[in-house]
């Protein structure tokens, strides 16, 4: 009997550090994320309340900022922009999600390969068509003079058309996804059960599927909100310096201007927007779902 | 009334398919039209600006970009395997708030990731580190939080029965992950690095900040190009490599088998 | 050499506050199948666990085979198993399932290939080597988890419910079969189930366990014959569980009172014994005898009239439900080529051997 307590005595010290070194194989990876990820990040924020000549601890860059006429045009740009993104990405991914959802043809598979494959070919190469498509001697400007409707190319590139038609673009396969979840989550029974009850299509899908998909509406708008909002490649090639939006200036502040604090705070205020996007959504989709019980 | 909504319906959904497919057909067609002028008529059709390709402006990028996603896919995977052993295998006390912890990098947009490394490496006085190490920490910091949660998802989906299976049969704890855990999740950690591939290769948020003269990665080197012509050129790189990645997907899917069935799950 | 493969001194294992094996002893000798048997919840699978080493005990002792297994791994352990939805690795071939445990001992390719046919035909899967779990049967899965678990030769298995998935015709013939590995491998057999039928069918000894706790330990024929409790009564075979409101004797017969409308039986003691702490008493179907005449009963001392109130169809058998005159339902079990014509309601005779009638403390 003694012998057991002196052999658990003798093991409990070993014990603590047995059991740590469970966490051992996390340290490459967290080493990796501090280096690359934590450090960088607590450094930009940092940044963004020094002075850029002397050092000193300033909210001074964050004052110039909502001083400055030219950054509060970005920041108007970029809320615009996302939200007319947010908004036709949903108004057009809801067909296609709903058409997936509930389709049973064999063309499910063609306009699911259709509708999410794109996002293969990256930006760039999407950005290219349009710009092809859209500048003013492109596709519909040619087309347009030429049957002689127009006598001057219509400005849809370097401009907001421009930028949302990209972006919608860009963003539109995240935006059927999240609705294709939501719209796949209501029981298709309760359709047949309102046409058993007389309904017409147009009343089933006011009464029904719009007010139960409503999360899935929300998440959409956000997702393509934020993306909208964060994006660099499209504004930059799309909206060009006719239309600048805060990630394209961060990018000026910090490769031409060389104006590291201000560049920080700009990257900041990105952030704080985001986030608080990302949090409101995240309360308004809970009420949702406690709303509709699901 | 009825009627009406379903052709409705029908015709919004055909445009909305043809408003995703336009700009990627323009792409194609552009790459093998014969002039900067468009054309749909096959007879005419060219692969001209495909042999320019080869010229080391596209080449030399194409290589860097390529080199980059490889040792962005291989490392994000053994990050993404370590971290997910202890968060979504071992389960060890507090996996949950570390998972949060891997994953947070998702929240800040990439851009916002971009100026931070940038910054950090431009003042605290590693300016050597700009160009490809720095675009190798930046696009790692972008692909581990996928790629931790694939596997994690693979492994959180293990069946723990197998390892008791398998260790009442004799197996170690080193013999049980190379030969149990590890071909079972195989699926989860491929997918997880193809997407990772995809990430880095298509990559501009952050490579934007990160390249360097002679350090640029291929679609730096194609958006610098957009900015002042849309040379057909820029179509055929395009294409290439789309045609690429499509190439590179379905390696990993054979090496993986993430799309296959296997033939998973005892009863 | 000590004869027990497996040896458990008070072995107890908590969860938290929740006792779940309390203070066991058991003793499984070389060349036994013992089951383990007891309702759902009541800790088979973690005294089996404990056994493995996938649990320790929070105080007692393992041995096995006279080695105490106090931080000894599972894989360290020796012993096979066999888990209750076989945990067959999906990415391998049966033929490499089969023989993983041999590949885990780095036994030589030849030595293994051959441990896997021997371990394959044992369980009639040759010829399935190339097929993967996914493709196989219910029935034949069960029997690549069995053919894994013997291929290394351990000298004792432990099975966890390992036909519980299984359909009735499938689960007799299995329990035939893994009878026969068992004596032709002279393998030491830990079986648990909560199906008292295959435990009958299979054991050379049942242990029977009720909240953590051994209820009763032994031999079948013994444990049907003499349940030591009123629960093992009740938890192996059917019976007829009866309170008993009296007992006294006179002279040498002994009479229990059963209920409070004056249903007296009398029950045989052997000498020397006392019958004064009986709660209970027990009576197994087969020992009603049933007639639908006075004179078709043996002339026996406990002699009963009743009704038929219900007639259960079993096949070859009927479970007959008697209410007496004071209202007690008897269960009687008839063979049916016996009494054909039984029918509800009809007025019945039954008779009990004093022998039959089991008397439990508990
Ligand atoms: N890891 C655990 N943590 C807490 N309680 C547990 C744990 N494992 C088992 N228990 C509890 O211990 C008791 C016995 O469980 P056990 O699995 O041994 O039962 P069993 O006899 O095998 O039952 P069954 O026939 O249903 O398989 C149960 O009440 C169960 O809830
Ligand atoms: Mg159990």
């Amino acid at each position: 009997m003694s012998s057991i307590e002196t052999l658990s005595a003798l093991r409990q010290p070993t014990h603590l550090p047995v059991r740590l070194s469970r966490y051992f194989p996390l340290a490459p990876p967290l080493i990796v994320l501090m280096i690359a990820f934590a450090i960088p990040m607590g450094m930009m924020i940092g940044l963004s309340f020094h002075d850029a000549d002397t050092g000193i601890l300033t909210l001074d860059n964050y004052v110039r900022f909502f001083g400055d006429d030219l950054m509060l045009a970005g920041l108007w740009r970029t809320a615009l922009m996302s939200g007319l993104v947010a908004l036709c990405v949903t108004v057009m991914a809801y067909p296609v999600a709903y058409y997936l959802a509930r389709s049973t043809s064999r063309w499910r598979v063609v306009v699911f390969a259709l509708a999410i494959t794109p996002e293969l070919a990256g930006v760039v190469l999407r950005t290219y068509g349009w710009l092809v498509i859209l500048e003013d001697h492109g596709a519909i400007n040619n087309l347009l003079t030429w049957s002689g409707l127009i006598s001057e190319p219509l400005p849809l590139s370097k401009n907001l058309i421009g930028v949302v038609i990209g972006l919608t673009h860009v963003v539109l396969p995240f935006g059927i996804l999240s609705l294709l979840t939501s719209i796949q989550g209501i029981d298709p029974n309760l359709e047949r059960a309102a046409q058993i009850l007389g309904s017409s299509r147009v009343s089933i899908i006011r009464h029904i599927i719009l007010p139960l998909s409503v999360p899935g509406i929300v998440s959409s708008l956000l997702i393509a909100f934020t993306m909208a909002a964060s994006a660099y490649a499209t504004p930059a090639l799309l909206g060009g310096a006719g239309f600048k939006v805060i990630a394209t200036m961060v990018y000026e502040q910090v490769l031409f201007y060389i104006d590291w604090p201000f560049a920080a705070v700009m990257a900041v205020i990105l952030l704080v927007m985001m986030l608080t996007i990302a949090f409101i959504g995240a309360r308004v989709e809970a009420r949702l779902h406690r709303k509709l019980h699901i | 009334m009825d009627r009406f909504l379903s052709i409705f319906f029908q015709l919004s959904l055909i445009l909305i398919l043809a408003f995703i497919a336009l700009p990627i057909l323009v792409v194609f067609a552009a790459s093998v039209s014969p002039t900067a002028t468009i054309t749909f008529d096959p007879s005419q059709w060219t692969l001209r600006w495909f042999a320019a390709l080869t010229a080391s402006r596209w080449l030399d990028p194409f290589l860097l970009s390529l080199k980059l996603a490889a040792v962005v896919t291989v490392l994000s995977g053994l990050l993404g395997l370590l971290a997910a052993y202890v968060v979504a295998y071992r389960k060890c006390p507090g996996h949950e708030a570390i998972m949060a912890l891997l994953v947070s990098p998702l929240a800040v947009p990439q851009i916002v990731k971009g100026v931070a490394i940038v910054l950090f490496l431009s003042s605290a006085g590693f300016y050597a580190l700009l160009g490809t190490p720095g675009l190798i920490m930046a696009h790692i910091v972008l692909t581990l939080p996928f790629v931790v949660r694939m596997i994690a998802g693979a492994m959180y989906n293990f069946d723990k029965r197998l390892d008791q299976a398998a260790r009442i049969l004799g197996a170690t704890s080193f013999q049980r992950i190379r030969f149990i855990l590890l071909p079972i999740i195989k699926p989860g950690l491929f997918s997880g690095m193809t997407f990772a591939f995809i990430l880095s290769f298509n990559n501009i948020p952050l490579s934007v900040f990160l390249v360097r003269p002679g350090e640029t990665t291929l679609p730096i080197t194609v958006i610098n190009h957009m900015e002042y012509s849309l040379d057909p050129v820029l179509a055929a790189v395009n294409v290439a490599s789309l045609a690429f990645i499509l190439a590179a997907i379905l390696l990993f899917e054979r090496i993986g088998g993430f799309s296959a069935q296997i033939h998973g799950g005892s009863k | 050499m000590n004869s027990n493969d497996i040896e458990m001194v008070s072995v107890t294992k908590t969860f938290g506050s929740n006792l779940v094996v309390n203070n066991i002893d058991l003793a499984i000798p070389t060349g036994e199948f013992v089951s383990i048997l007891g309702p759902s919840g009541c800790g088979k699978t973690t005294t089996l666990n404990m056994i493995a080493g996938f649990a320790q005990p929070s105080s007692g002792e393992i041995r096995i085979r006279g080695k105490s297994q106090r931080g000894v791994p599972p894989e360290k352990r020796g012993i096979g198993m066999v888990f209750q939805n076989y945990a067959l690795f999906p990415h391998m071939t049966i033929a490499e399932n089969v023989g993983f445990g041999l590949k885990m001992k780095k036994r030589p390719a030849g030595e293994t290939r051959d441990a896997v046919q021997n371990a394959l035909r044992r369980v009639h899967l040759d010829g399935f080597e190339n097929r993967y779990p996914k493709e196989l049967s219910g029935g034949q899965q069960q029997r690549t988890a069995l053919a894994r678990a013997i291929a290394p030769e351990p000298s004792l298995l432990l099975l966890d419910e390992p036909l519980s998935n299984l359909d009735l015709k499938l689960r007799e013939a299995m329990r035939v079969e893994l009878k026969d590995i068992q004596e032709q491998l002279a393998m030491t057999f830990v079986y648990v189930t909560h199906d008292q039928d295959e435990a009958m069918a299979m054991s050379d000894r049942i242990v029977v366990m009720q909240d953590g706790v051994i209820a009763q330990t032994g031999r079948p024929a013994e444990i049907y014959e003499h349940p030591r409790s009123s629960f093992v009564a009740d938890f192996i075979g059917k019976s007829n569980l009866l309170p008993i409101s009296d007992i006294r004797q006179i002279e040498n017969d002994w009479f229990v009172s059963l209920g409070t409308k004056g249903l007296t039986l009398s029950v045989f003691i052997p000498d020397g014994m006392s019958g004064h702490d009986a709660r209970y008493c027990c009576i197994r179907p087969e020992a009603v005898r049933l007639a639908v005449t006075d004179e078709g009963i043996p002339p026996l001392p406990n002699r009963l009239e009743g009704t038929l109130s219900r007639i259960v169809n079993l096949g070859a058998y009927f479970d007959c439900f008697i209410t007496l005159k004071d209202g007690t339902v008897l269960k009687s079990l008839v063979r049916s080529t016996r009494l054909p014509g039984l029918a509800v309601n009809q007025a019945v005779f039954l008779s009990i051997d004093p022998d039959a009638v089991q008397l439990l403390s508990r």
